[in-house]
């Protein structure tokens, strides 16, 4: 059963780190219903991707794992729903205003 | 030779000389150098021109290959990887020859073979202007390379590289590419410095071994009565083939060998039982259903291994000890997942198992050999039929190698009857293309192999089809002549689809039937020595020349035209549902 997933993936700031996140998820067909990505406020070498995910339970934690498999991903961790999703990407917005 | 390398590094690293400014290009090959690279395969052109003609003051410390077309620099390099075990090098330049590397990344992504390319790129101002040979290598490679870099700064030549080598051999080995754009290679540096790479802050590719889950793996182990080892590429990739036998000999476990997992154990290991998967061995297939707990090392349950996943091994326990986490619980769920490098797995697994003897359990896999030997292997090595079968000529071929040589195959039938029939004795003498499948993989990369083992014998069997695809690398082997045995067995089909349109196509030969040139008179155009065999009483006086007669050598068999590979577990069905012959399926 596919429900909403939020991903918060911290990774270096490096140029096609977003595209090889991205990839990821396309190469599984995971549905991307909402996404932010930041650069780190205090290091700009540093930045991550937030995103609200519409998956199942057994992908999502294989995804989870093919992220975390990419080099410049230092973690990848998920949650159930999307209320984690608003507070963090709130967070984000906040930080770069 | 290593010491030679040791003295030739020294000569053109030391700091003891007062520092002179160096270009970007010899930055690079200066840490190509610092990295133990000796050997190179490549192809120039205009984005890597400066590289190459600092390359050309470079012949004393880099053997640097001209190779005909660059898909055939990348395959020489994994062939050169997967037996010297050490990282292989390709160079190309961009667009086009950029391009060309691409399947052979794939190829060696899902292989594990550690792999740098580099590739020229157009000037760090033109990029994404449309230039001459611009193409986007970055995003073009990004799925199918461990990790790529674009370096548009000559010193960060240094820091990268040692960060692609250390990406493409630690952990899961891959391939890297490091995409130089022009400026860079030209760019004059005057404090070059190599430190090899140790660590990446966002990558660990040593997990801490849990013990906790060794414990409960020795447990489900000791209490088995029909425990059953599945031996993949990962075992050779750790050097772990000893510890391996000694887990296997000490509990009794029979051992069953993925394609790529091939030589890891000796094949006439009395706990080895043989080759697992689609075209695999009989009883390796179906006793993996009737296994009580299955002891997956460093595989990763690929679908010509596992057939329908929803009839593989259900009634077992699974025990993975694999390295690559994503691979854990990806296909088939673990019941202890050790997430480990296989060595270490095994080495402290060892004293937690105990003694054990599994004489019955060994019995079926017996039973199971003679019974495919009855309805497969016999009529295979000991043919009936007037035309020449593969397995026959691989069968000659062991025989007269005794198992010593490394075999290096292309992809299709004749690499499934390879792979069935050849005796591998030792580690890293398996070189073939697994999980792409990439037809015109084994000519090339039988050169790398060649140039990795000189003192080896490299034989490349390869079908009619695959040889054509990188045929062009003969001006290589001519070139250098590289002694590479190349033995084409030439049935004028692409036999395995072939088969399949045969077996469940209702045998409407789609496009597979060939018509192929003279392969001798072309052997002979490049001064490569050939012989064309058709009747079995010559076959073997040719393999006795084919492998006596000093340089590269070139033997044609014409084989059986619509030979078929059993035993074969047809798509969708479960490992247990093997067919030793092709009853239920429409034959022609």
């Amino acid at each position: 059963m596919k429900r909403d997933y939020t991903i918060e993936v911290a990774a270096d700031n490096n140029f096609s780190v977003l595209n090889r996140i991205i990839n990821v998820l396309n190469r599984r067909r995971v549905r991307i219903k909402q996404l932010v990505a930041h650069e780190d406020e205090h290091d700009f070498r540093k930045g991550g991707a937030t995103m609200l995910l519409h998956t199942t339970p057994e992908l999502i934690e294989k995804v989870k794992h093919q992220l975390e498999k990419l080099i410049e991903v230092e973690s990848a961790n998920f949650y159930e729903g999307s209320e984690v999703y608003l507070e963090l990407s709130v967070k984000n917005n906040q930080k770069v205003a | 030779m290593d010491a030679l390398l040791t003295k030739n590094k020294k000569s053109i690293t030391s700091t003891a000389e007062p520092k002179k400014q160096i270009s970007g290009s010899e930055a690079l090959l200066r840490c190509l150098v610092a990295e133990g690279v000796d050997t190179m395969f490549g192809y120039p052109g205009g984005a890597i021109m400066p590289v190459y003609d600092a390359l050309y003051s470079y012949s004393d410390h880099l053997n640097h290959i001209l190779v005909r077309h660059e898909q055939g620099a990348i395959h020489a390099a994994q062939g050169y990887a997967r037996v010297s075990g050490k990282v292989g090098v390709a160079m190309a330049t961009s667009g086009p020859g950029a391009a060309n590397l691409v399947t052979g990344l794939a190829d060696a992504l899902i292989d594990s073979t550690p792999v740098v390319c580099i590739t020229g790129q157009v000037a760090e101002h033109l990029l994404g202007t449309d230039a001459f040979q611009e193409m986007d290598v970055i995003n073009t490679t990004l799925p199918v390379t461990k990790w790529n870099v674009q370096i548009s700064k000559a010193g960060d030549i240094a820091e990268q590289v040692a960060k692609a080598f250390y990406i493409a051999r630690s952990g899961r080995p891959g391939p890297v590419v490091i995409d130089i754009t022009k400026n860079a290679q030209f760019e004059m540096i005057d404090d070059f410095e190599y430190e090899v790479c140790k660590s990446v802050r966002t990558y660990s590719p040593q997990p801490i071994l849990d013990h906790t889950k060794l414990e409960e793996a020795a447990d489900l182990i000791n209490v088995a009565k029909r425990p059953y080892i599945l031996c993949g590429q990962g075992v050779l990739l750790s050097h772990a083939q000893d510890e391996l036998l000694a887990v296997a000999e000490k509990a009794n476990i029979p051992i069953a060998s993925t394609l790529l997992g091939l030589s890891a154990v000796p094949v006439n290991h009395p706990l080895y039982v043989g080759y697992l998967g689609m075209h695999g061995n009989y009883g390796p297939n179906i006793l993996t259903n009737e296994c009580d707990v299955l002891i997956a090392v460093g595989m990763r349950f690929d679908d010509r291994v596992t057939g329908n996943v929803n009839k593989y091994a259900k009634q077992a326990k699974i025990i993975h000890i694999e390295l690559d986490k994503a691979e854990i619980n990806k296909i088939i769920p673990a019941d202890v997942a050790v997430h480990a490098d296989a060595k270490e797995a095994l080495t402290a697994l060892l004293p937690l198992i105990t003694k054990s003897n599994h004489h019955d359990w060994f019995q079926k896999f017996r039973e199971a050999e003679r019974k495919e030997y009855e309805k497969v292997i016999q009529f295979d090595i000991y043919p009936v039929t007037e035309s020449i079968k593969m397995s026959e000529v691989v069968f000659e071929l062991a025989e007269q190698t005794k198992g010593e040589a490394i075999l290096v195959t292309d992809v299709g039938q004749h690499q499934m009857v390879a792979s069935r029939y050849y005796p591998f004795k030792h580690p890293r003498t398996n070189v073939t293309s697994g999980g792409a499948g990439t037809m015109g993989f084994a000519l090339p990369a039988a050169i790398g192999a060649a140039l990795a083992q000189p003192e080896k014998q490299v034989v490349a069997i390869i079908g009619d089809g695959g040889f054509q695809m990188t045929v062009q690398e003969l001006g290589t082997i001519m070139q250098y002549n590289i002694p590479v045995k190349i033995i084409i067995l030439n049935n004028n089909f692409l036999g395995m689809v072939r088969q399949w349109q045969q077996l469940f196509f209702e045998s409407r030969y789609s496009f597979t039937e060939m018509q192929n040139p003279d392969f001798i008179k072309l052997s002979e155009a490049y001064k490569i020595p050939a012989l064309k065999v058709e009747q079995r009483s010559r076959l073997n006086a040719a393999i006795h020349n084919l492998l006596n007669i000093p340089g590269p050598f070139l033997l044609e068999v014409v084989v059986e035209k619509e030979q078929n590979v059993f035993p074969m577990v047809p798509t969708g069905a479960g490992v247990a549902e093997i067919l030793l012959e092709a009853h239920g399926t429409r034959q022609k």
